[in-house]
């Protein structure tokens, strides 16, 4: 006595609005940028320390160097050595964790909220006092060096690599790999990582957001006793401007003999993270790339087979960071899918996505966004993002609105604005005797192939 | 009261379909969850990986749903989607904001009652070919991508239901037919074998009535055959067995698999613990001294597999440095794990501290708390586990930790898989 329809989809009720949580903002004397969340349906905290401590604004001789500052880190303060600080941390269930990227370097934290105190205290005391003891930094280095090693043979990671050379022009940061390379990396040693840390893990321009089952009164106290006396801003740079390193279309191929698959990339010079067109770009990369049925992943995976998924996106950075496609494809599906790979993109700028499109993309960004926001680690970090770009207070809160605002002729105009098939940089990384002519068949441009690095 | 306190109620259709709902309001997002009673380890010989094509399977269609149009729905609506496929189980879940529930619950009923009509050769093809790539994208293509599958055929035995691991062999993936699609849609894909479990923003009366009307009328399904093969074994391996790979890697690398006891005994839980003395965090043995002292190893890992038949496995694994010989990096972590035999009660407080942070943090997202709450359901008739685990880490003792690591970390418990880049042979 079956009540239902299994015919068709059953009509959603009536939708519950979401609020993204209620932001509390000080600043802390010295620069911090304070900025606090209540989320308390469990005991736990999450909390970040953003530094504006990234690679971006280093040159290419100490590339690299921000980010081995951040792992040696760990390495222990003035008062104890690296493993009395993780057994410290440790004893009180809590776990730290340091993230460098261009723009900075986050010093992250999360405990259950009893604790938050005793946690806080640890982390102010190895950012402010860090030690940096000879056989810490040269542990660091040697991972460094190692993991270079295995992002050279790990084909994912060594197609991103090659890409990011082939898109940007030499002397751009984001030609370079972000944990530097065996030549800047094997130079630095205690002195180097001292001068840095002391020059620039510094609360200017940074941020401090907590959020959990706090309130914000206290934790302004607590911050405000932990980061007593601390000051100075970090030295500032990254002024570069972003060119690409060529406008026309090539392939680059690094051989990989034996592989049973190629990576491919790719991708061409994107957006900043301040374009007015992001919101424009972030409904049309969903819909080429950027959900399960968007129109890439519909073709390479699920018609054609070639692949396990396929996704594209625009890195949005402070300075224009790269549009991408990225995807793995069977050996013999590699110049058949970098064709409709292509095919896609001139499609997209051609005729432009359809109106069901938009709508779908706009539905699927602004319905997920509450799903993103569950953890108290996933708000710390949107609302790091607003101290990281700049970005308005209310940016969260109108976000949705703004994405559902967007028009098929804006998606399409910036889609003509934004993505330039005839401009991109081709890279496979693969087995260049299988691949090579049949790419070379396909007429995009020519085929090269490449050493590594 | 603990600190973990997360509400459940417990049903069971006439069909057998067991539900578990989970209300809480806090967030307007709903997670529907559901976990089938079957795994890679009840694929019949020549079949492995079925499992798993045939989870890809459930993506591709039902009677009243089009190919594609799973996914269009859920995206549209505004939730995401996945499932997994494991040793002991396969899952499906949905997370959506909370006014669409009825959607996921007639996706799931209909792949649940009406699958099998919406299947052809056209996209089982399709997605054999998928399921290929996702076998050379995470294995096959990956330096040291076939640890995995070594290291099964290592810690168990012959006919064991875990001696294949869950991706299978691309022959056998070659081999499946649209008859074995139906035929194993028949036997394990039935609401007996099955639990449902709805999580988050819903009215729980309102729920239930909504279950029953979309999921009541399936028939429930004959009892599971056993498991093929030989499921019981030993506790321990016996000896130490090695193999050995000289190839594309870029740094040495020891890995070591042990036999513990399955998740589903006491035993397990001293298990993790142990493995968390040794391997959770930068304060644990393993970073501290071989990474952090010694500079032996670049990095370390251990993870406790919670394996339902005969026996868990513990593997921990040590990555070297260029020119790093590797019986030093399994001398070192053989010593790590035999020394454990003088694990300190401070050492179990942290693991167990650092634990249940981790716990608590992986509740705050409402599809964890319906996995978990369908996994306890599934595996132990008791979705209450999930409040009560913490307890059961927290009752582990040094002594326990210290006789586990007597009986079971010994070289009579050990399988030893060696990487070597070939520019060093």
């Amino acid at each position: 006595m079956s009540t239902v329809d299994r015919t068709r989809a059953p009509e959603p009720a009536a939708l519950r609005d979401f609020s993204f949580p209620e932001v509390q903002r000080r600043d802390l004397p010295g620069g911090l940028d304070l900025r606090v969340a209540r989320m308390s349906r469990l005991p736990v905290v999450s909390a970040v320390l953003f530094l504006r401590a990234g690679e971006a604004t280093l040159d290419e001789t100490r590339a690299g160097l921000a980010c081995l500052t951040g792992d040696a880190l760990e390495g222990g303060t003035r008062n104890r050595s690296g493993s009395d600080l993780s057994e410290a941390l440790e004893r009180v269930g809590a776990r730290m964790g340091v993230a460098t990227g261009w723009e900075g370097t986050s010093v992250s934290l999360s405990c259950l909220a009893e604790r938050f105190e005793e946690a806080l205290a640890l982390l102010a005391e190895a950012v402010r006092e860090p030690a940096f003891p000879e056989a810490e930094v040269e542990r660091a280095r040697s991972q460094t060096l190692a993991g270079i090693r295995q992002r050279a043979m790990d084909p994912a990671s060594l197609a991103s690599d090659v890409a990011a050379r082939m898109i940007f022009a030499p002397g751009v940061p984001y030609a370079r790999p972000v944990a530097g390379t065996v030549a800047s990396v094997e130079q630095f040693g205690r002195d180097h990582l001292r001068g840095y840390a002391g020059a620039s893990f510094l609360p200017g321009d940074g941020g401090f957001v907590v959020v959990g089952d706090v309130d914000a009164g206290e934790v302004a106290d607590l911050a405000g006793r932990h980061f007593a006396g601390w000051s100075g801003s970090p030295p500032g740079g990254g002024d570069f401007v972003v060119e690409p390193s060529s406008r026309e279309r090539a392939i680059h191929v690094v051989d990989r003999p034996g592989s049973v698959q190629s990576e491919i990339r790719v991708g061409h010079v994107g957006v900043a993270r301040s374009d007015p067109d992001v919101f424009s770009l972030t409904v049309l990369n969903t819909l080429l790339g950027g959900a399960f049925t968007s129109r890439l992943n519909l073709n390479l995976r699920e018609r054609n087979g070639f692949t396990y998924g396929v996704r594209s996106r625009f890195a949005l950075r402070s300075r224009p960071g790269a549009f991408e496609v990225r995807t793995a494809v069977g050996t013999e599906a590699t110049a058949p899918a970098v064709r409709e790979i292509v095919a896609e993109l001139e499609g997209l700028v051609g005729g432009g996505p359809t109106g069901t499109e938009v709508e779908a993309a706009r539905d699927y960004i602004a319905g997920t966004f509450p799903l993103r926001q569950e953890t108290a680690g996933q708000v710390a970090g949107r609302i790091s993002e607003l101290v990281v770009y700049h970005l308005e207070d209310d940016y969260h809160d109108t976000y949705r609105d703004r994405i559902r605002a967007v028009q098929v002729e804006e998606a399409h105009a910036a889609a003509r604005r934004h993505v330039r098939p005839a401009e991109a940089q081709v890279v496979i990384v693969g087995d260049a005797t299988a691949v090579v002519p049949a790419l070379e068949g396909l007429e995009l441009g020519p085929v090269k192939v490449v050493t590594p690095l | 009261m603990g600190i973990l306190d997360v509400p459940f109620t417990r049903h069971r259709l006439d069909n057998g379909l067991r539900v578990v709902l989970s209300h809480d309001p806090t967030a307007p997002v709903v997670a529907v969850n559901l976990w089938y009673g079957v795994g890679s380890r009840n694929e019949a010989p020549g079949r492995t990986g079925f499992a798993h094509l045939f989870e890809h399977m459930m993506f591709q269609g039902s009677l009243h749903v089009p190919k594609n149009r799973h996914f269009e729905l859920v995206e549209r609506a505004g939730g995401s989607l996945n499932a997994t496929t494991w040793y002991d189980r396969t899952n499906y879940f949905e997370t959506l904001p909370s006014n669409q529930l009825e959607l996921a619950l007639w996706l799931e009923s209909d792949r649940m009652g009406w699958m099998v009509p919406a299947m052809d050769q056209e996209k089982l093809d399709n997605q054999r070919e998928v399921v290929k790539n996702e076998k050379r994208q995470r294995y096959d293509n990956q330096p040291y991508g076939d640890w995995d599958e070594r290291l099964h055929r290592m810690v168990y035995p012959e006919r064991h239901p875990y001696r294949h691991t869950v991706i299978g062999s691309m022959e056998d993936l070659d081999a499946a037919t649209l008859d074995d699609v139906a035929s194993f849609f028949a036997t394990y894909y039935v609401p007996s074998n099955a639990v449902l479990t709805v999580a988050g923003d819903f009215d729980p009366d309102r729920t239930l009535r909504l279950v029953e009307a979309w999921f009541g009328e399936i028939p429930g399904g004959d009892p599971i055959p056993p498991l093929p093969g030989e499921p019981s074994l030993p506790p321990l391996i016996g000896d130490t067995v090695r193999d050995e790979v000289v190839g594309d890697v870029p740094l040495p690398r020891v890995i070591v698999g042990t036999r513990i006891p399955p998740y589903s005994v006491d035993g397990f839980a001293v298990a993790e613990v142990a493995r968390s003395v040794l391997g959770t965090g930068r304060a644990s043995r393993l970073y501290r001294r071989l990474v952090r002292e010694r500079r032996v190893a670049k990095d370390v890992t251990t993870y406790a597999f919670p394996l339902l038949t005969g026996a868990g496995m513990l593997l921990t694994w040590a990555t070297g440095y260029p020119g790093s010989k590797p019986e030093e990096l399994e001398a070192a972590l053989a010593g790590e794990m035999e020394g454990l035999a003088d694990a300190t009660s401070d050492e179990v407080e942290r693991a167990v501290a650092v634990t249940e942070t981790d716990l608590v943090r992986s509740l705050e997202r409402v599809g964890e708390r319906a996995d978990l709450l369908s996994m306890f359901e599934l595996y132990f008739n008791d979705p209450g586990r999930l409040n009560t685990e913490i307890d059961r880490l927290r009752a582990v003792t040094p002594e326990q930790v210290r006789g586990f690591a007597a009986e079971r970390l010994g070289a009579d418990n050990r399988a030893v898989l060696t990487y070597i880049p070939g520019d060093d042979r």
